[in-house]
């Protein structure tokens, strides 16, 4: 019923989504499954009317469509069940399943409220919730939350003619066993009035509960299995590819570490809903790269070493001297800890400053006397680090807004590297960058780990966690899950997930 | 180019504006009466400075005005009593009343356009009080003793223009060659990477604050000289102006960029405006209005919608 011809979508240089083919069929449950960067979201988006395809064609029924908006799409019968919930959490439950649906029910201007009310019930009763309509959404647990997600969806049976096309969206990340399940059954027992296209890191889930599967890959369709023939350590090297092996990662670069100094350690460290009794320690010169998925802690960690989330209990240890106490940013910064955040046009970079003003940022007092700039010397130092690390710009005065994502990136690096940093929060430092600049960023990395740094690194796949790291922290649900010693064994990506779920 | 003309548009306006004004007004090139009219500009321009310096953190501060109408009460009360000192003394009330917004502002979360005007109502309260809500005048023989020059003129040019460059060159110092300057370029370019580069971001923001306190203060000062005695609402109709001063010079509300260069550029955009209105006879009750309606142009053209999700 529903069919995608040749969709492709690029943002800027990057090919987001390559010729995808893909079609649902009516009642089917339909998986896609890939890394993230994948193009998953991107193809959901194009789906759903969040995003135009550049080329290609979607069909509903036969007949050619596209979607200019969400509500567009959900005029069509395609509903989205979010993964960050798209609930409003001070509203009652009736209220956001009718949400910009109210005139449905009003008279004279006014909404009535127990008819609201009924119709909620019957929608409820779809998904087998038994609240009242009349409580307040935020006093909901999570999966009554995700239920009523759902029946918010299938209220479009009642305003669309033909089948329902759902999207499920990572929708059992943060469910139990017994609520998975639960989900899935109301899911199977859905299949007469709609379609399912389910999103999902947890392959063991998505075998169970779809007919059939789609493996995408940058962007790609690598490959198309049914329920049949699925299984989970194929689907899993089809994601991940075969590429770890290759000389692009560099795996033998790897220098070894100074196991006797250690620069960051981390004993029982917990912070409440996020981390739980993580210990690990991170030596001069390794590279710790922390893996999971998104809200397992990986990004926690990064912050509460550098002083912006506060740990609840254990202890934190910098340089093995106990006397260091780490309470805020300035804090950290001023012990030679530095920090590249993953928005980095938010967080990571000045973009109306220029470039050698953003390499001082972080160390404004060494470049200033008596509260006066020393111009000259930022100069100077800004000039040199540009030499060396072939940063493209025009000079150390040009606005960093000018220069590329890749080079951004090597500002921010020269300016921790400049500093004098000892330890590196590193979180996703390759994002969004071409092949070219990730080259120029891992070597970078592993240049500071051959000059002593410590470094912790939030990777944005699987292979540069093993191409870079002498250490691998697979985090779960905010626990260390595993640790993998790269100098040791052989770690193989499947490995990696394999801990992660 | 659409970049170029964007970033510059300050001067665009400025020329445009002087070569229309020139124009319909032959009396506009005499540069004796354009000093003047640009003397008399200088106590608002001082504010704009200062405010430059909270908007260009991303924040605003609407006290200015209130605070200037507050000083212009204490400087007419204690002229006599304590002589030059009273100008410190007034610098340093604004500065901490500024401060104290700033503190609000960062340590209570609460937006500055909230605290500013809370601080300024408490400022025109203070006014009311130690006024007894009157007008005051000044000991003018003290007055003319001690700040007469600056009701005289060098040449052509009245001395007042001298008082306002130096000012204007003091604060040109501080947001170029000042690690103070830095430090606020750097949290207005982007709080978020300030916080991750280091800096102590809240202090800072209570700095922006201070000095847009302790400039109003001083153009507070200036104007009670020039009037000779001070009233709690004497000042008033120095906010929007002062604000188109900032904006239509380039800074925009959202921080980062511009500076007090820009302002200098707005604040004589908003005095050819102002002479233009002059000369049209538009009537004193009419000029607020025809400041409103160039704010929102100027916001318009200045906005940086890139960094806005949500207008509230």
């Amino acid at each position: 019923m529903l069919e995608f011809e040749n969709i492709s979508k690029s943002f800027g240089p990057v090919r987001a989504l390559n010729n995808i083919n893909f079609n649902v069929a009516k009642g089917e449950i339909v998986g896609l499954v890939g890394e993230n960067g994948a193009g998953k979201s991107t193809l959901m988006k194009i789906l759903f009317g969040s995003y135009l395809a550049d080329s290609g064609s979607i069909r509903i029924d036969g007949k050619s469509i596209q979607f200019a908006s969400p509500r567009d799409a959900m005029a069509n019968g395609i509903g989205m069940v979010f993964q960050e919930q798209s609930l409003i959490p001070n509203l009652t439950v009736m209220e956001n399943l009718f949400l910009g649906r109210e005139a449905e029910f009003t008279r004279f201007g006014i909404i009535d409220k127990s008819r609201m009310a009924a119709s909620a019930r019957y929608q409820l009763a779809k998904v087998r919730l038994d609240v009242d309509p009349l409580t307040v959404t935020s006093e909901l647990s999570f999966p009554q939350r995700q239920l009523v997600e759902l029946a918010k969806v299938l209220t479009l049976e009642e305003e669309t003619e033909g089948d329902l096309v759902i999207l499920l969206d990572e929708p059992t990340s943060v469910l139990s066993e017994e609520e998975v399940e639960l989900l899935f059954d109301i899911v199977n027992k859905l299949r007469s009035r709609a379609a399912f296209i389910f999103v999902s890191h947890r392959l063991d889930e998505v075998v169970t509960l779809s007919d059939r599967i789609y493996v995408l890959k940058d962007g790609s369709i690598v490959d198309e299995v049914t329920r049949e023939t699925a299984e989970i350590p194929m689907i899993q090297s089809k994601m991940v590819g075969r590429e770890i092996d290759t000389e692009y990662y560099k795996q033998d670069l790897k220098k070894p570490f100074d196991e006797t100094t250690s620069v960051l350690s981390l004993k029982d460290i917990s912070l409440v809903g996020l981390l739980h009794h993580v210990s690990f320690d991170v030596h001069a010169g390794e590279v710790v790269c922390l893996v999971g998925t998104e809200g397992s802690g990986r990004e926690a960690i990064l912050r509460t070493v550098f002083g912006i989330l506060m740990p609840s209990s254990g202890t934190l240890q910098y340089n093995d001297d106990p006397a260091i106490k780490i309470k805020s940013p300035y804090d950290a910064v001023a012990h030679n800890i530095g920090y590249m955040p993953r928005e980095r046009k938010v967080e990571g970079i000045f973009m109306s400053m220029s470039v050698a003003e953003n390499m001082t940022s972080s160390q404004m007092q060494r470049y200033s006397h008596y509260g006066l700039l020393k111009k000259q010397a930022e100069k100077e130092m800004a000039d040199a680090w540009i030499d060396r690390l072939s940063i493209k710009t025009q000079s150390s005065h040009t606005d960093c807004s000018r220069l590329s994502g890749g080079n951004q990136q090597k500002v921010v690096l020269a300016k921790w590297r400049s500093s004098g940093a000892k330890l590196m929060m590193l979180d996703h430092p390759t994002r969004g960058l071409d092949i070219g600049a990730k080259q120029d960023v891992y070597e970078m990395i592993r240049n500071m780990a051959a000059d002593g740094l410590g470094l912790v690194v939030v990777p944005d796949t699987f292979e540069e966690a093993i191409g870079l790291a002498h250490k691998v922290i697979v985090m779960k649900d905010g626990r260390v899950s595993e640790e993998f010693d790269c100098d040791q064994q052989d770690v193989r990506p499947l490995d990696l997930i394999a801990a992660m779920t | 180019m659409r970049d170029v003309l964007k970033s510059n548009f300050h001067w665009v306006t400025l020329f445009a504006l002087v070569f229309i004004v020139g124009l319909v007004d032959r009396n506009f090139w005499n540069i004796a009466s354009l000093l003047i009219l640009i003397g008399d500009f200088v106590p608002l321009f001082i504010m704009a400075l200062g405010l430059t310096f909270a908007i260009y953190i991303g924040g605003i501060d609407l006290s200015t005005q209130s605070m200037a109408n507050m000083v212009t009460v204490i400087a007419s009360l204690y002229l006599t009593s304590l002589g030059f000192l009273v100008v410190p003394l007034c610098i340093l009330i604004g500065a901490c009343l500024g401060g104290l917004s700033g503190f609000i502002t960062t340590r209570f979360l609460v937006p500055s356009f909230i605290s500013t005007l809370a601080i300024g109502g408490v400022c025109y309260s203070l006014a009311q009080w130690l006024s007894g809500n009157r007008a005051l005048y000044m000991d003018s023989e003290k007055r003319n003793q001690l700040f007469g020059w600056l009701l005289d003129s060098t040449g052509i040019a009245p001395n007042a223009l001298f008082v306002g460059a130096f000012v204007f060159a003091l604060m040109l110092f501080i947001e170029r060659n000042t690690l103070l300057g830095r430090q606020l370029k750097a949290v207005g370019s982007a709080e978020l990477a300030a916080v991750a580069s280091g800096i102590k971001v809240q202090q800072i923001k209570i700095m922006a604050f201070a000095i847009s306190g302790g400039l109003a203060a001083l153009a507070g000062v200036l104007f009670s000289i020039k009037l000779s005695g001070g009233a709690p609402s004497i000042a008033n109709g120095f906010l929007l102006p002062a604000i188109v001063a900032v904006l239509v010079g380039g800074t925009p509300l959202t921080g980062g960029v511009g500076g007090v260069v820009n302002t200098l550029v707005g604040a004589m955009i908003v005095t050819v405006i102002r002479s233009s209105m002059l000369y049209l006879e538009v009537a004193a009750t009419h000029q607020q209005m025809v400041f409103g309606l160039v704010l929102i142009a100027a916001i318009v053209f200045t906005i940086d919608r890139s960094k806005l999700t949500i207008v509230k």
